[in-house]
């Protein structure tokens, strides 16, 4: 009955207890000892213990028999490492049995399989190890502070280092550092509020470092009886995160002398993020906006936002970098030119990431560039017409001067009178040519060098009608028709004289070159345009093929049809009065149905007395 | 000497025609002369002699600057117009222009032999007659 008892009672037990005889076969054991070792089979009593753990290793093999003989093991844990290579932690206690005669009757185990728990705080020493934390506690009560291995290990100092808590302070480099952890320290002790910092100790061997440090008190009827905590090596990281302040603190002063902005595109995410400074750019402020995005679609100009979508999508494919110009318009409808660099973050596989990029202001360079441009357009069409001015100066004189000498010629040989009469008429004519290209040249010259500030405002309407007055005989007399569309207010930048030759030039050009066979009807029509008055004559008349005089119409001396008062100074003349106002001519035909000039005038600024 | 059937002038300029006409008569340059004042006319009368099936001029003294149609227009029809034929025809530019860009242009036209400054002389003639002939 009593060893029934017994066995019930070990049954029971809330350990993984077994009884085993001398050959080490299973005379009893508790529930919780199968369940310990994951056996199934229930029927084990009679086995050996081996049958039922066969890997049960040598070493333990070994402290049975040792125990058989009287002795007794205890241990806190013990690895094995099984033959295939799995770990296996045991703890346990072993102890001999004797029978009522005092000879050995077999063991008494009490086995634990500790593996997992050694696993974990294993993995937890290591992760400490690679973590650099190391662990440390202040008993108040003995006034000892300890340090983990790894602590000491930070503190580069020996394993067998024991360290006082002003020692412990006193590693802290002195100042701002030190001073910092000595208040925290006594907050904690004071009221029991924990801290968590980052300062920089110097190690027992001189070397700077920093240290994430977090310590708690433990309170025990508000007094501190406890401090523990950890310390982690953070260097570093530490060093990187203020190597990377510094650098970019560096780079915001930079972009913000140069006013640079910079946006960041997150592509997974479809996430744009912009810095001050792009609002700034774009003149915008960034309360007015919803996001990002709004905000660039609201600003850029419309004629270059589709060219930039698709620049960025080509960026994003990888086709060609994003490095572009575009223009924004500001809230006060001002233009202004940015010029954008980007580059493209990939993951492994080449997808887009992130874009990064730049925005800045290049107006001022736009301008100066267009102002450049303008200067040199000038410049070189003021040398190409010198030079066309020159050539026509030297041929047309060349070819009076070379009729003179050969008319000349002949008369110093002829003897007959008639002959000689005749050849002074022609001699007569030749000069008479030659008179009258001189005067149109010097009205050409003067035409090139008028002065600029010769430049009124005109009323344009005053000036048409009053031109169209002087033509009245002939307007009558041909019976042309003319509709006059231009608002009496319209004043333009012009030279009086040159606008009304200009204005009569066109009239007679209309009706001199009017079809025969229909009325003519002149059309003139004025629109304001920017700083601009755009004029637009037109006629039904006799046309000219443009495709073929296109571009002698305006140069001197063509003449286009046969018409017998055709003298090819007109146009040119006309052109030539155009531009020294600054002006620009411009001409539309179709053979038959009739011709359009545009002028193009400088609208006028400042109305002047007249 | 061989002694050219017909020379053309094309030129705007009647002081010049009248001269250039009395020097072809002093020395005896050509049987016929043909005159027109510009391109256009030039190139009608060509066509019409075409159609009649008369002979074209073995040399044309052709003016560049001209009225209606100018000397370079009328060299570009011409070509249309003759063609093959061109081959039998010699034209010399007569102009007052020194332009490089106009003496430039006469390497476009294989029909043109020269280029000649005015005033045309005497000497000028006989070249061109030692040219043709």
């Amino acid at each position: 009955m009593q060893t029934l008892t017994v066995n019930f009672l070990i049954k029971d037990s809330p350990m993984a207890v077994s009884i085993l005889d001398t050959g080490m076969r299973f005379i009893s054991h508790s529930r919780i000892w199968l369940k310990e070792f994951g056996i199934t089979d229930t029927d084990i009593i009679g086995k050996t213990y081996y049958e039922v753990l066969p890997a049960t290793p040598n070493e333990l093999r070994e402290i049975h028999q040792h125990c058989l003989k009287g002795g007794a093991s205890v241990s806190k844990g013990q690895k094995f490492v099984h033959p295939n290579g799995s770990v296996q932690w045991l703890r346990w206690k072993i102890n001999s049995w004797k029978n009522d005669d005092g000879a050995i009757g077999g063991l008494i185990t009490i086995v634990e399989d500790i593996t997992e728990d050694k696993r974990k705080e294993e993995l937890l020493s290591k992760a400490l190890n690679v973590a650099r934390i190391g662990g440390w506690e202040f008993d108040l009560i003995s006034n000892q502070l300890s340090w983990t291995a790894i602590t000491k290990e930070i503190h580069e100092v020996s394993p067998d280092y024991v360290p006082s808590l002003e020692e412990g302070i006193n590693f802290y480099r002195a100042g701002e550092h030190r001073d910092a952890i000595s208040e925290l320290v006594g907050e904690a002790l004071r009221s029991g509020k924990p801290w968590d910092t980052e300062l920089q100790i110097v190690t027992g061997k001189g070397k700077e470092l920093w240290v994430r440090a977090k310590g708690e008190a433990e309170m025990v009827d508000n007094r501190c009886v406890r401090l523990f905590g950890t310390l982690q090596d953070i260097d570093e990281k530490k060093k990187t995160a203020l190597e990377y302040q510094k650098v970019s603190e560096r780079l915001a002063i930079a972009t913000q002398a140069a006013d640079i902005g910079i946006w960041d595109y997150d592509v997974t995410q479809n996430k744009l993020i912009w810095d001050d400074f792009m609002y700034k750019i774009y003149g915008i402020r960034k309360a007015d906006f919803s996001g990002e995005v709004e905000a660039w679609e609201a600003s850029v100009h419309p004629d270059d936002k589709e060219r930039c979508q698709k620049e960025v999508e080509r960026a994003l494919a990888g086709e060609k970098e994003f490095k572009s110009e575009f223009r924004v318009i500001w809230p006060n409808q001002e233009v202004r030119f940015i010029k954008a660099e980007s580059t493209v973050r990939r993951d492994a596989h080449g997808n887009p990431l992130r874009m990064i990029g730049v925005n800045w202001d290049i107006t001022a360079e736009k301008n100066a560039e267009k102002k450049l441009k303008n200067l040199v357009e000038i410049t070189s069409a003021q040398n190409e017409s010198l030079l066309n001015f020159a050539h026509i100066v030297s041929h047309n004189l060349r070819s009076h001067s070379s009729n003179l000498s050969m008319l000349s010629g002949f008369l110093s040989k002829e003897s007959r009178a008639t002959e000689k009469a005749s050849l002074v008429k022609l001699l007569g004519d030749a000069s008479e040519s030659l008179n009258e290209t001189v005067s149109h040249l010097n009205e050409v010259v003067q035409v090139k060098t008028s002065a600029q500030e010769k430049l009124k405002c005109v009323m344009l309407y005053d000036s048409i009608k009053q031109v169209e007055k002087n033509l009245s005989v002939l307007i009558k007399e041909k019976g042309v028709k003319r509709t006059i569309k231009v608002h009496k207010d319209i004043t333009i930048n012009a030279i009086p004289a040159y606008l009304d030759s200009v204005l009569l030039n066109l009239f007679t050009n209309s009706i001199k070159y009017s079809a025969p066979e229909r009325a003519p009807i002149i059309k003139i029509e004025a629109r304001e345009k920017r700083d601009q008055v755009v004029v637009t004559f037109t006629d039904n008349g006799l046309g000219i093929d443009l495709e073929k005089y296109g571009k002698k119409l305006f140069g001197m001396y063509k003449t286009f049809h046969r018409h017998k008062d055709a003298r090819g100074i007109g146009l040119f003349i006309t052109k030539n009065q155009v531009e020294a106002m600054n002006g620009k001519i411009e001409v539309a035909s179709t053979v038959n149905q009739g011709t359009t000039f545009t002028l193009y005038f400088e609208k006028a600024q400042i109305l002047t007395a007249p | 000497m061989k002694k050219i059937k017909t020379a053309c002038v094309i030129d705007d300029d009647p002081i010049f025609i009248y001269g250039t006409k009395r020097m072809m008569n002093e020395v005896d340059f050509c049987e016929h002369i043909l005159v027109y004042t510009n391109g256009l006319d030039a190139l009608e009368g060509f066509k019409e002699l075409k159609e009649q099936g008369a002979e074209l001029p073995g040399v044309i003294f052709l003016d560049l600057n001209m009225p209606i149609m100018d000397g370079w227009d009328f060299l570009d029809d011409l070509g249309q117009l003759l063609q093959e034929d061109m081959a039998h025809i010699t034209v010399y530019i007569i102009s007052s222009s020194v332009d490089p860009r106009e003496l430039n242009r006469v390497k476009d036209y294989k029909m043109v032999r020269n280029y000649v400054l005015k005033p045309l002389t005497p000497k000028d003639l006989d070249h061109v007659r030692t040219e043709v002939a």
